[in-house]
């Protein structure tokens, strides 16, 4: 029997009531306020996590930035930020996720070439533009269709910077220890390279990284008699390398890059281990305004490159979705980066809130942002970067010169 | 090509007497309670970290804060047991020792971002001199290492002692062997599988400890090497506890000498084949049957 009393009719009609009413609001109020979705993907856990706290507190200084400024043509921007645990696979989870599920139109952050090479594809097939900060090669050489966007130089030019630098050392025969990495062989043949125009030697190993001791590759090193040695790994397994060199009683000169060498190194070894190591670090723009007002809002003496780079992803983002008007996907961010980093008739501005606000007066603009000019060449590849060469001076990075 | 070939076998060893530890604790919680309990990864950096603290911040020297990481990880290792494991195993299934090793994964994942959350990613180094190796004939051989070497043989054969001399021990040896009849004979498994469980877990975190004063604490420093901690464990058998220590020096020594054929690179591969042929050809590990408690 059906029971029909009081309540059940007025739960009923309150019920009704309320779809009737609630449904066209929603519809309407999903036109204004839908945000628009930004996916990062970064390091917060593993081996190659030393940047990921400043990247993530950058990205969402970037959200904050962009909204109090109003948003994207009155639209809030919101990011969604994934740990790649430095691991490829739980990477391509986490862009299957932002892709498939939160419909963000484009990725930013992607530090590790291994985690960068396997997220790719998956962006550029679903039409949805990838900011990336890591540096092999192969990135830019996909069939990317404009897609991708690289804000960190390119492993051959860091390969050719480091060389060069051991030369100048005046360093006659090279070893490379690195392990298992896309861009690991890269390294050893370019240096290699460079040592043998010049009449000297180059040869290289790659270890397995996750391992307790790498006594016996420091035995087939040393055995080269090198006197320059370049480390190619990340924090953990460079510390290691490192403390088996000093044991095995190496004391040629050593250089690396800020993946591997940074102060979480210096800080994690013994001084007599550390000292003396030179690294590589991309630069961020640090006379920049974008640079300055950046740490001034994060509250930190200093940020590196990488995290920079993660702010102006979302910037970039941002910045061409409000100049590409009512489009908002993966598309309209891929036409218009160029448009507003790289137009050498823009106005230039280092300010994300001035930069919108010039844009929605349909104005030309040219940002320059925290990690550099931000200009890029037909093949995503970004120009114009500074190297700083630091030091390990008694457990701390010094800057030797920027160049 | 005889002193390069030594000279791997050497390393090997002494990378075999830092996986020794984790090793037997692992072969030593599977006999008692027959089940492979993964945590032991997470134990070792616990009891690393605890060898830190007490070496860092309290200035202890090496011994006792080897015995401090002892105690911290077994006890933690005991109240995780009991908390997220024991629930499990009194649910008698078919599947529990599978059921087990499961959520001894999660509870690893658990305690290994616990860490992460406590202490953050960073390396952190113990304040001790590191030492130059010392040549011998054309060997280099590292005064830190060979004391790991030492420690590791020393604490097993304080466990044989152990197991063949106390009543403690010879129960537990009756437990592995036959736990009905153990428990007939008035053993009580559960107290038992406690002090099995500390004293695995204790000795997960004093290789913990070795391991980061040869390297360096971060969090995964357990994690990294659970796959050949596991693969040792397998080689002797899982219920042998020289076993486990013979297989540890195995699967180190192993590995090093395949580096005179294969790259580097395929290291790992050196465990896995190991595991792989002593499956096959002699399942129940190659050094099963020398004594110890044993199934």
């Amino acid at each position: 029997m059906l029971k029909f009393n009081r309540r059940t009719f007025l739960r009923g009609t309150a019920g009704a009531g309320s779809v009737f009413f609630a449904a066209p609001w929603s519809g309407a109020l999903a036109q204004s306020t839908d945000t628009i979705k930004i996916g990062i993907i970064i390091p917060l856990t593993g081996a190659t996590s030393q940047f990921g706290a400043t990247m993530s507190a950058a990205a969402k200084m970037a959200v904050n930035d962009v909204n109090t400024a109003g948003g994207i043509n009155g639209r809030k921007i919101e990011v969604l930020i994934e740990d790649d645990q430095s691991s490829p696979e739980a990477a391509v989870r986490a862009a299957h996720k932002l892709i498939d599920v939160d419909k963000v139109v484009s990725i930013g952050g992607s530090y590790a070439s291994a985690v960068t090479s396997a997220i790719a594809p998956l962006c550029y097939d679903s039409k949805i533009t990838l900011f990336t900060s890591s540096g092999a090669d192969s990135i830019t050489k996909t069939p990317h269709n404009g897609y991708i966007f690289r804000t960190s130089p390119t492993v051959t030019l860091q390969g050719t910077r480091v060389g060069k630098y051991a030369l100048e050392l005046g360093a006659k025969k090279m070893f490379f220890l690195g392990p298992q990495t896309p861009f690991a062989q890269s390294y050893i043949d370019i240096i290699s390279k460079l040592f043998k125009d010049v009449g000297g030697q180059g040869s290289g190993l790659i270890y397995e990284d996750k391992r307790a001791s790498y006594r016996t590759e420091v035995d087939q090193a040393l055995r080269t008699d090198p006197d320059v040695i370049v480390l190619g790994g990340y924090v953990p397994d460079t510390s290691v390398v490192l403390k088996d060199l000093y044991r095995a009683g190496y004391t040629g000169k050593k250089v690396g890059f800020s993946f591997g060498v940074n102060q979480a190194i210096a800080d994690g070894l013994p001084h007599e281990v550390s000292e003396g190591i030179v690294s590589l670090v991309p630069s961020a723009s640090v006379d920049s305004d974008a640079y300055k007002t950046l740490i001034g809002k994060l509250k930190l003496a200093s940020l590196d490159s990488y995290s920079c780079q993660v702010y102006d992803h979302v910037v970039l983002s941002s910045l061409a979705l409000a100049r590409a008007g009512s489009s908002t996907d993966g598309t309209a961010v891929r036409d218009n980066v160029r448009a507003i980093s790289q137009d050498d008739k823009g106005e230039k501005v280092t300010d994300v809130a001035k930069a919108l606000k010039l844009l929605s007066e349909k104005k030309v603009i040219d940002y320059d942002g925290a990690s550099g000019p931000l200009t890029f060449a037909p093949n995503g590849d970004v120009e114009g970067v500074f190297f700083r060469y630091e030091q390990v001076q008694d457990g701390k990075m010094t800057l030797i010169k920027v160049a | 090509m005889l002193t390069e070939i030594t000279q791997y076998v050497l390393n090997g060893l002494v990378l075999g007497a830092l996986i020794a530890l984790p090793a037997l604790g692992l072969s030593l919680i599977f006999s008692v309670q027959g089940f492979v309990n993964f945590s032991v990864a997470a134990q070792m950096t616990v009891g690393a970290y605890a060898a830190w603290l007490a070496g860092t911040y309290v200035g202890w020297s090496p011994y006792p804060m080897l015995l401090f990481a002892f105690v911290i990880s077994g006890a933690l290792g005991v109240i995780c047991d009991r908390l997220a494991l024991a629930p499990i195993r009194r649910q008698s299934g078919g599947q529990t020792a599978l059921m087990l090793a499961v959520v001894s994964i999660a509870l690893n994942l658990a305690l290994e971002n616990a860490l992460r959350f406590i202490f953050g990613n960073s390396l952190n180094n113990f304040d001790m001199p590191i030492v130059r190796n010392f040549r011998l004939q054309g060997l280099s051989v590292g005064p830190q290492q060979i004391r790991n070497l030492v420690t590791a043989l020393v604490i097993t054969v304080a466990l044989a002692a152990f197991f063949s001399l106390t009543r403690w021990g010879k129960a537990m040896r009756a437990v592995s062997d036959n736990p009905d009849l153990a428990r007939l004979k008035g053993i009580d498994p559960r107290r038992l599988s406690n002090l099995a469980t500390f004293l695995g877990m204790g000795l997960a975190g004093v290789g913990g400890s070795l391991l980061a004063i040869d390297t360096s604490v971060d969090p995964s420093t357990g994690s990294r090497l659970i796959l050949i901690i596991f693969a040792a464990s397998v080689v002797g058998g899982l219920t042998s506890l020289y076993g486990a220590v013979l297989g540890a020096l195995f699967v180190g020594v192993a590995g090093e000498v395949a580096l005179i054929w294969i790259s580097p690179v395929y290291q790992s591969l050196t465990a896995f084949i190991a595991i792989l042929i002593v499956l096959l050809v002699k399942p129940t590990g190659l050094f099963a049957g020398a004594s110890g408690a044993k199934r």
